[in-house]
């Protein structure tokens, strides 16, 4: 096992060195391109490109301007957007990162809830109504993009009934948890129900799936000649074999989430977290941050990806050999 | 069990997979049950046990277990007869075993769900049950997951799981089909000795006829779903009467033989949505007559009972002619 | 049956390294370890053996599905093993496999008659009718209605699906078929019409078969001659009446006597050899002979020599230090 989280690990950190040389060579190393210009955004003075030029070593060889990339991102960590100018890129990549954490991590656990929930109880009824019905709300969640469902939720909350059944919701943006623990929940609760449903439906869906597999294997016959009680078989053998995909799943999307997959609905809800960050940086064209958000993005998919690998091997016995 | 019909509704109509299966099993006896795929040996006995889930299934019949009548009680009372008084082992050790737990676990589980003893003596119960079983080394190899062992030892922490609650009746669905012919004598070996151990009767389901002879005391034949020859185990294969068990009989290829031939049944398995009425094996009898229109009944002396129109004359003259030919 | 000899193996090895636990270390599995053997026209040669003792890894060897790691396989007198894809192409219509699975081994997407056309197809034997023509043909020669043409495999039961593999395998009228466990996955009474079939098959056509099976019955039964393989290699091989009635390795001996037998004579059983163990794991190999940690009648000798297969009389040979029921078998064969 030992082995395996080594040989995972080091494959991962391999995989990260790849996606920073992919994302430089893309930024940095497309021909036609002035990567000056790039760099310091659109309108800069020749004195500008003349220091960028020299900052990021461009007259040198390939390896060395990604070494100094790299160096300054992560080293010295001074690499500055040139369209906000004088803001650092790595400060605000770290500033919006609790926003989204908060935001990721609150819609994790409803959707974990309310979709596990879902799965066992229409795999336990299959056949009864409540087994195509939660499956077709599922659906209906899966359907709806969350922009239009987070602007549907503005709409109510906001505008149509805010002066009524909702008039305890605040308006969008952020309160961090350290200022004001009840109203950092408050402008939440409608972010994460929202970010949540898409989940919810999925992993309903995909849950029931596994469950009804489950239930159909030998070893569950094998449980039942035992004479353990329909409940225990179910949630201790079929939902215990069934979790490993479903926990494979919920690491790689908790991992893309974290690392700005949730845009949509910070944009939607003026949440200025990474995802939110990412945007508006892509609408200005802002390329360092732009390589920051990315390289932020693609750090934890990768490590995402190591962990659901090591935690599958955990639940699951017979992968450790591979 | 008397009269135990299973039928399946499906959209091409009635399936019985079994219809009017009647037999006993004594004390510390070993009846077989033998049949090709389709037989319906393995849906009987599922269906005894209330294992047979399908919502399409309609059984009808009687199962008296020591008196009690089991058969369609419910999932809460059958609970403790699983895995309790009858002890179930099962074909594909492979995939019997639930993969995420490990076999002392799973032993654990099962004792402390019947007997009630503490983790500490269930554990130490199933290291014993390990021991009895021929898996060497138990005290380490408890605590490894199913995986880690081969089919044989996955067949035999089957076994110990059956027995491991003193099982009145143990039934075991062709457990040796999956194994090779020395592991196989294992297990049938290992099988013998317990049951002399806990007394327990045995219940075997097989399709090969040597298991039969080395195993059953009396042996119930089965074709779509019908049995067509009950009879002691000896009776059966030095005196058979039904023509499907002679052709199960003649159909297996001797260690000793040199005959060019194998007798076979011509034709293929009958499908159970196809029966013809009267005798379900008359398509393929070689000895069919007018009369097998008509389903013959169960009938003969009180030991050996078959399910066939020909007479006594007849199936001497039948089978010396046979013997002849080979 | 000639005694020229159509196949020929010689000291076949196929070993399959994998990681290791250790990083950096590699773990070799040699599943066929050092196997020889000579098929005779017109004969059917039994490969029997438990699982995991190579035989259907030898068989892929034998057709050269499965590149050899070392030894070679002759053809008629012409080596395959070192041949290109393209110069194997011509011979591989002389030597055909029937598979085991009747389930897996047909395509399910492709009618029955396009799956016994396509070997044809492939290699242009013949314009479009023809061909057809000699589907049809190969249909009623294995007992298949040849209306069937056009239905799907799933539509069919599992001894129909074999007949259908083994019209396949004589499409293209092949000197050898190997057969790796044609009839394991049937019933007893379908078993024992395919086997009917392949004796008649191999008297029409004159085929030689190499058999493989691990039920010994079935062995005795199409055999000619009979070679037993236990860890990636033969420990005896012989006629298969003589193998049968008289033993020399002790794991064949073992192996006839848990045979489950129909005791409908009164002739006396066979006294049972239960055999203890498992079979150990073919990367991790005994030294000395391969059968030694579960031999009833192993000595120090056999723990640190491996014993060569040897001819004890024309006609049987036994790899084993102590084997069983010489006497007999010199007995029998007064020429030695």
């Amino acid at each position: 096992m030992f082995y395996f989280i080594i040989r995972r690990f080091a494959s991962a950190v391999l995989v990260l060195f790849a996606i920073s040389v992919s994302v430089f060579l893309i930024f940095f190393a497309t021909p036609g391109v002035d990567p000056a210009a790039r760099i310091a955004g659109r309108s800069a003075s020749a004195q500008v490109l003349a220091h960028v030029a020299r900052e990021f070593g461009l007259n040198r060889p390939l390896p060395i301007r990604y070494w100094l990339m790299m160096e300054h991102l992560f080293i010295k960590q001074d690499l500055t957007s040139y369209v906000n100018i004088g803001v650092r890129v790595v400060p605000q990549i770290t500033q919006a990162a609790p926003i989204t954490l908060s935001l990721v991590i609150g819609a994790a656990v409803i959707w974990m809830i309310v979709g596990v929930l879902g799965g066992v109880v229409a795999a336990a009824n299959q056949g009864k109504f409540i087994d195509p019905f939660i499956m077709f709300i599922g659906i209906a969640a899966v359907s709806v993009p969350a922009y239009w469902l987070g602007e549907v939720m503005n709409l109510l909350t906001q505008s149509k009934f805010h002066s009524s059944i909702f008039a305890w919701v605040p308006p969008p943006g952020y309160v961090s948890f350290t200022t004001s623990p009840g109203e950092w929940f408050l402008h939440l609760l409608f972010p994460w129900l929202t970010l949540a449903a898409l989940y919810a439906g999925i992993y309903a869906r995909v849950l029931r799936a596994e469950l009804v597999n489950a239930l159909n294997e030998d070893y569950v016959r094998t449980a039942r000649a035992k004479g353990l009680s329909e409940r225990r078989i179910l949630f201790r053998h079929a939902l215990r074999c069934s979790l490993i995909s479903i926990v494979s799943l919920f690491g790689l999307d908790f991992g893309a989430l974290i690392g700005g997959a949730a845009l949509l609905t910070e944009v939607v809800f003026g949440l200025p977290g990474v995802g939110m960050l990412t945007y508006t940086s892509l609408q200005n064209l802002d390329l360092p941050v732009i390589m920051g958000c990315v390289m932020y993005g693609a750090f934890f998919v990768v490590l995402a990806n190591a962990v659901v690998d090591v935690l599958y091997a955990y639940l699951d016995p017979r992968v450790r050999l591979a | 069990m008397r009269d135990l019909t299973v039928s399946f509704a499906t959209r091409q109509g009635q399936l019985r997979a079994v219809d009017g299966l009647s037999f006993d099993v004594g004390q510390k006896e070993i009846v077989g049950i033998v049949g090709e795929s389709g037989s319906g040996k393995s849906v009987a006995i599922y269906s005894m046990l209330g294992l047979v889930r399908e919502k399409n299934v309609t059984i009808t019949g009687s199962v008296l277990f020591e008196g009690r009548e089991i058969l369609g009680i419910g999932d809460k009372d059958l609970q403790p007869i699983r895995g309790g008084s009858i002890g179930m082992i099962f074909q594909d050790p492979m995939t019997a075993l639930t993969p995420v737990y490990t076999v002392g676990w799973q032993l654990v589980e099962q004792i402390r769900q019947h007997l009630h003893l503490s983790k500490a003596a269930a554990r130490q119960r199933a290291i014993e049950l390990l021991g009895q079983v021929g898996i060497p080394d138990p005290k380490s190899r408890v605590d490894r997951y199913p995986h880690e062992f081969s089919g044989g030892m996955r067949q035999r922490v089957v076994i110990a799981m059956a027995l491991s609650c003193n099982p009145r009746l143990l039934i075991a669905d062709e457990p040796t089909t999956a194994l090779d012919v020395t592991t196989q004598a294992q297990i049938l070996d290992l099988m013998l000795k317990l049951q002399d151990t806990y007394d327990s009767s045995i219940v075997i389901i097989t399709h090969d006829m040597g298991v039969i002879a080395e195993m059953a005391h009396r042996v119930v034949v089965m074709y779509a779903g019908r049995p067509v020859e009950i009879a002691p185990e000896l009776e059966l294969v030095r005196r058979p009467r039904h023509p499907y068990t002679w052709g199960l009989l003649d159909a297996v290829p001797r260690l000793d033989a040199t005959s060019e031939r194998l007798r076979t049944i011509r034709g293929n398995a009958v499908s159970p949505l196809n029966l013809p009425p009267g005798c379900a094996f008359a398509p393929r009898c070689d000895y069919v007559m007018d009369q097998c229109a008509q389903r013959p009944p169960l009938h003969g002396t009180v030991d050996h009972v078959d399910a066939c129109w020909l007479t006594d004359e007849q199936r001497v003259t039948i089978r010396s002619a046979v013997e002849e030919h080979s | 049956m000639s005694d020229e000899v159509v196949l020929q193996a010689t000291d076949v090895v196929k070993t399959f390294s994998s990681r290791g636990k250790k990083i950096g270390t590699r773990v070799i599995s040699r599943a066929v370890n050092g196997v020889s053997l000579e098929v005779r026209r017109g004969e059917t040669l039994g490969i029997v053996g438990e699982s995991g003792c190579g035989k259907s890894t030898l068989a892929r060897c034998l057709v050269q599905l499965s590149p050899v790691t070392s030894g070679t396989v002759t053809f008629e007198g012409t080596e395959l093993t070192g041949l290109s894809r393209r110069r194997l192409r011509p011979y591989r219509r002389q030597f055909q496999l029937v598979f085991q699975d009747p389930y897996a081994s047909l395509n399910p997407r492709r009618t029955v008659g396009e799956i016994v056309a396509e070997p044809m197809r492939i290699n242009h034997l013949g314009s479009s009718s023809e061909i057809d023509a000699r589907v049809r043909e190969l249909f009623s020669t294995v007992g298949l209605d040849s209306a069937a043409i056009n239905r799907y495999p799933h539509e069919f039961s599992g001894g129909q699906r074999q007949r259908i593999g083994i019209a396949r395998s004589l499409s293209l009228n092949p000197t050898l078929v190997i057969a790796d466990e044609p009839v394991s996955a049937l019933d007893v009474s379908i078993q024992a019409q395919v086997l009917n079939l392949m004796a008649d098959l191999q008297q029409e056509f004159n085929l030689t078969y190499v058999f493989i099976a691990h039920d010994l019955g079935v062995v005795r039964h199409v055999s000619d001659r009979v070679g037993v393989m236990y860890l990636g290699e033969f420990v005896e091989f012989g006629d298969v009446g003589s193998l049968y009635e008289t033993p020399l390795h002790p794991y064949t001996e073992a192996l006839l006597s848990v045979v489950p037998e129909l005791n409908d004579t009164d002739a006396p059983r066979r006294e049972r050899i239960i055999i203890k163990g498992d079979v150990p794991d073919p990367a991790d190999r005994p030294n000395g002979c391969p059968f030694h940690p579960r031999c009833p009648v192993a000595t120090d000798l056999c723990r640190v020599e491996k014993p060569e297969l040897l001819t004890i009389v024309p006609g049987r040979q036994v790899a084993c230090h102590y084997p069983r029921n010489l006497a007999a078998v010199k007995a029998a064969n007064p020429s030695t």
